[in-house]
C-alpha cells in the first residue's frame, strides 16, 4: 500500500496528538468527567490553580468520551494504569474503584465547606476517597397556582378530604407543599387526577418515574428512607423487606393504579417526566434537581415555568430524606505524582476553590455559609446545598462495589410489583435474596 | 478456487494448484492461506476459546486475566435462572411473530405494488427508507412518537377519541415492540420478494392465464412455488434478526417492567455489564450458540432430505 504525502501528514499529526500529553510538562494528570458543565468548570478551576502552583504541581487535564466511561475507567485502573494521577469517581461506583485508589485526607475545613453528608458521598469503608465536586439530588416540583387554588377554595378542600379518606383512609386537609408528608403529597396527587376527581384542571396528579432503570430507584429511595428504610442494618443484615419499603412501594402502586400518573409511567425516566410536567398536565413531580433549569425556563417550559414551585421531598415519620449522589475526584493508587495530586485535591476542597468551581458552572453542594457567597450568581445551588446538608443521605452499602447491581435488582423487582407481575412479598423476598448475594461479595 | 491436481501428479511430478491463470504449489497455496487462517484463529478462534474458559470459571472485571476454573456452575446457574427462560421465550415469540408479519406484509406489498413499481421504479426509494435508520434511533424515535405529552400519535388519539392507550405498559409493550420492528424491517422482506417476483418470466404467467387460471390461482400455483426459496430465506433472516433483537427494544422499553421485555441479547448484556456476572453471561451465550447450531443443523438436514 502506498501512502500519499497527505496520508503521512495526517498520520504524523495523529501520532503527535496522541503522544503529546505524554511529553507535556504537567506533572499532575487529572482524568475528569468529559463534556457538560463539569468539564467547563474543571477547566476554569484548574487554570486558576496552575497560576499559583509550582511547575512540579501544575495540573494537566485528560478527558475521554462519556460513553462507557466507567467501564473504560475500571479496565484502566484494574490494569494498574498510571496514565492519570487523579481520577473521576461517582458515589454509586465508588466501591468498584476503591481497590485501585488511595484514601485522601482533605483536612478539617472540608466539612465546613461541603458538610458531612456531602463528604459521605465520597466515602467508602469510612475512608474519604475523593473531593465531592458535583452533586445530584431530587426536588419536589409542584404547580403553585393549582395548590394555592386548592388551599383557598372551601369546596375543593372538602373534596380533597373525601378523596384522602377514601383512598388513603385518613382525614387530611390541603397544606403548603413545604410541610407535606408523603400522605399529603399522595392526597394532592389523587385530588388532581382526572380519573379520581373529574373536576381536576389537569389530567394527572403526579408523574412517577417507574421504568426498570437504576436511576429511577434513586428517585424512589427517599420515600422509604423517610419512613426509616435502609439497605442494611448496623450488623450488615439486608433490611429491604422492612415496613418502610412496603409503605413506599404500596404508595407508588396505589397512585399508579388510581391513574394519578400517566399510563406509560412504567416506561418513564428523566426526559419523559420533564415532558409530562412541562406540558402543564401534571400537578407534581419528584424529579432530579438538574431539571430545575428547564422547568423554570419560560422558553423551554412556557406552560409551567412561572407557576412551578420547588421544595424538598415530603416527610415521613423519620423526617425528610433526599437521595444524594455525586461526582468527585480522587487519588489513583498508581499515581506517578501522589504528592502533587494530594496537594491539588486538598486545594480543591478549600472554600475558594469550591466557590470558583461553582462560579464556573459546576454544581457543588456547599454548606449554607459558603453557598451564600454565590447565591446571587447561582441561586439553584442554594437549594441544592440546603437540601443536601439537611436531608441528604446515602444508603448503607450504596458506595460498595455492588451498589449499581443492587439498584438494578431493585429496579427489576420493584417494577415487577408495580406492573402487577408479582406480589409485594415476592418482590421484596427476591430483592432481599439478591441483595444478600450481591452485598456479601 | 479450484483444486485441480494435474495428470502429472500420478507420474511423480509435483502436484499443483490452479488458481485462475496462475499455477502455484501446495506449499505456496498454504502460504497464501496463512494470513486468512491466522486472522480467523485470532479474531474468531481466540475469543471462542476465551469464552469457553470463562464459561467454566469464576471471573470478574478485576480477575479477567486470572479466571478460576469452577466447573459447570455457570451453566447450572443459567439453566436454573427463570429469567433466562423467560428471555428465551420472549426472543422466540418476538422472532417468529415479527418474521411472519414482515414476510406476509412484504409478500402482499411485493405482488400488489409490482405493476406500479414496474412503471415507477423511483418509488422503491421511499419504501426502503426505514432500512436506513439505525434500530437504536428507531427506538428513540418511537419513545418520542408514543409519548403522551410530546408524541403525535397520543395527541391525535386524545383529540379524536378523548383517550389514548398506554403503548408501553405491561399489557401493550410487547405488541408495540412487534409493530415497531415490523414497520422497520418489512421493506427488507418486500425488497427480496419484489426481486424474486420480478424474476419470474412473464410468459409463464401468460401461459397459465391462457389456460384459464385466475389471478389467485396464478399466485398460488405459479408465483409462490417459484418464490419459495426466497420466502424461506427471507423468513429465516428475519427470524434470526428478530430473535437476537437488542437495540430498538433497549432504547424503547429497556428490559421492561419486571424484566418483561428482556430478550436473550439483553439478558446476556445485563448479566455481563450490569451484574458483572461474566461467567454467567458467557455461559448463556454458549448455550444460545449450541441451541442455534442444533436448530440450524436440523433445518439443514431437513432441507437436504426434501431435495432427495
Amino acid at each position: 500500500m502506498k501512502l500519499s504525502k497527505t496520508s503521512f501528514a495526517l498520520m504524523a499529526t495523529l501520532l503527535a496528538g496522541t503522544a503529546l500529553p505524554t511529553f507535556a510538562n504537567a506533572t499532575v494528570t487529572v482524568l475528569g468527567w468529559p463534556g457538560g458543565s463539569e468539564e467547563t468548570a474543571l477547566r476554569a478551576t484548574v487554570e486558576t490553580y496552575n497560576k499559583q502552583a509550582s511547575d512540579a504541581d501544575k495540573v494537566e487535564l485528560l478527558f475521554f468520551n462519556r460513553e462507557g466511561f466507567y467501564d473504560k475507567l475500571q479496565a484502566d485502573m484494574a490494569a494498574g494504569s498510571s496514565a492519570f494521577d487523579v481520577n473521576l469517581v461517582a458515589t454509586y461506583s465508588l466501591g468498584r474503584y476503591a481497590p485501585y485508589m488511595e484514601p485522601v485526607d482533605l483536612g478539617a475545613d472540608a466539612a465546613k465547606v461541603f458538610g458531612e453528608s456531602v463528604l459521605k458521598t465520597m466515602q467508602f469503608d469510612g475512608k474519604q476517597y475523593g473531593v465531592p465536586t458535583d452533586l445530584s439530588l431530587h426536588f419536589m416540583y409542584y404547580r403553585k397556582d393549582l395548590v394555592d387554588a386548592l388551599i383557598g377554595d372551601d369546596a375543593a378542600r372538602k373534596t380533597y378530604g373525601e378523596i384522602a379518606r377514601k383512598y388513603l383512609g385518613k382525614p387530611l386537609q390541603p397544606k403548603d407543599p413545604d410541610s407535606w408528608t408523603w400522605d399529603d403529597w399522595a392526597a394532592t396527587a389523587l385530588y388532581f387526577t382526572k380519573q379520581v376527581n373529574p373536576d381536576s384542571p389537569v389530567r394527572y396528579g403526579t408523574v412517577l418515574q417507574m421504568k426498570n432503570l437504576l436511576f429511577n430507584m434513586m428517585v424512589f429511595q427517599s420515600l422509604p428512607r423517610s419512613y426509616g428504610g435502609d439497605w442494611m442494618d448496623k450488623n450488615g443484615n439486608v433490611t429491604v423487606d422492612s415496613d418502610a419499603y412496603k409503605t413506599g412501594l404500596e404508595l407508588y402502586k396505589k397512585l399508579y393504579d388510581a391513574g394519578s400518573s400517566p399510563k406509560d409511567s412504567l416506561s418513564y425516566e428523566y426526559a419523559e417526566t420533564n415532558a409530562a410536567f412541562a406540558s402543564g398536565q401534571a400537578a407534581t413531580a419528584l424529579q432530579w434537581n438538574a431539571a430545575a433549569a428547564d422547568l423554570t425556563s419560560t422558553e423551554k417550559s412556557p406552560a409551567v415555568a412561572e407557576v412551578t414551585g420547588i421544595v424538598a421531598p415530603p416527610a415521613g415519620p423519620d423526617g425528610r430524606a433526599d437521595h444524594i449522589h455525586g461526582l468527585g475526584l480522587g487519588l489513583n493508587k498508581n499515581a506517578k505524582n501522589k504528592e502533587g495530586a494530594v496537594k491539588f485535591l486538598k486545594w480543591l476542597a478549600t472554600e475558594d476553590a469550591a466557590l470558583l468551581y461553582a462560579r464556573s458552572g459546576g454544581s457543588p453542594a456547599l454548606s449554607p455559609d459558603v453557598v451564600a457567597k454565590v447565591a446571587k450568581e447561582r441561586p439553584d445551588l442554594v437549594k441544592l446545598g440546603e437540601f443536601a446538608s439537611k436531608y441528604g443521605y446515602v444508603m448503607t452499602g450504596a458506595t460498595s462495589a455492588s451498589a449499581l447491581p443492587v439498584y438494578e435488582l431493585q429496579a427489576k423487582e420493584f417494577t415487577g410489583y408495580w406492573s402487577g407481575q408479582q406480589s409485594l412479598e415476592d418482590a421484596l423476598a427476591h430483592t432481599k435474596a439478591g441483595m444478600q448475594d450481591l452485598l456479601k461479595k | 478456487m479450484n483444486h485441480l491436481p494435474d495428470a502429472g501428479s500420478r507420474l511423480g511430478v509435483r502436484r499443483v494448484w490452479r488458481i485462475d491463470m496462475a499455477l502455484v504449489t501446495r506449499a505456496e497455496g498454504r502460504m497464501y492461506l496463512t494470513p486468512l487462517v491466522g486472522f480467523l484463529l485470532l479474531f474468531l478462534g481466540f475469543p471462542a476459546i476465551v469464552n469457553l474458559i470463562y464459561s467454566v470459571s469464576t471471573v470478574t472485571f478485576e480477575t479477567l486475566r486470572s479466571p478460576v476454573l469452577s466447573g459447570f456452575s455457570n451453566y447450572v446457574a443459567v439453566l436454573n435462572d427463570r429469567e433466562f427462560w423467560s428471555s428465551a421465550w420472549f426472543s422466540l415469540r418476538f422472532g417468529v411473530l415479527t418474521a411472519s408479519a414482515e414476510c406476509l406484509i412484504g409478500l402482499f406489498l411485493a405482488i400488489f405494488l409490482a405493476p406500479l413499481l414496474g412503471k415507477r421504479p423511483v418509488l422503491m426509494a421511499p419504501l426502503m427508507l426505514p432500512l436506513m435508520v439505525a434500530p437504536a434511533m428507531v427506538g428513540l424515535m418511537y419513545r418520542l412518537v408514543l409519548h403522551e405529552f410530546a408524541g403525535p400519535v397520543p395527541y391525535y388519539l386524545f383529540e379524536w377519541f378523548g383517550d389514548s392507550p398506554a403503548f408501553l405498559d405491561i399489557n401493550n409493550a410487547f405488541r408495540t415492540l412487534v409493530v415497531v420492528e415490523t414497520l422497520q424491517w418489512t421493506p427488507f422482506a418486500f425488497l427480496l420478494f419484489y426481486m424474486a417476483y420480478s424474476a419470474i418470466p412473464l410468459d409463464v404467467r401468460e401461459a397459465s392465464s391462457l389456460d384459464g387460471a385466475s389471478p389467485f390461482e396464478i399466485v398460488r400455483w405459479i408465483d409462490l412455488p417459484l418464490m419459495k426459496p426466497t420466502l424461506v430465506i427471507a423468513f429465516f433472516i428475519r427470524f434470526i434478526d428478530g430473535f437476537r433483537v437488542f437495540d430498538n427494544v433497549y432504547a424503547l422499553t429497556g428490559s421492561g417492567a419486571g424484566g418483561s421485555t428482556t430478550s436473550l441479547s439483553i439478558y446476556i448484556y445485563q448479566a455481563f455489564f450490569k451484574e458483572g456476572a461474566i461467567g454467567k453471561a458467557v455461559a448463556a451465550s454458549v448455550v444460545l450458540f449450541v441451541a442455534s447450531f442444533i436448530v440450524l443443523h436440523g433445518l439443514n438436514r431437513l432441507a437436504g432430505r426434501r431435495k432427495l
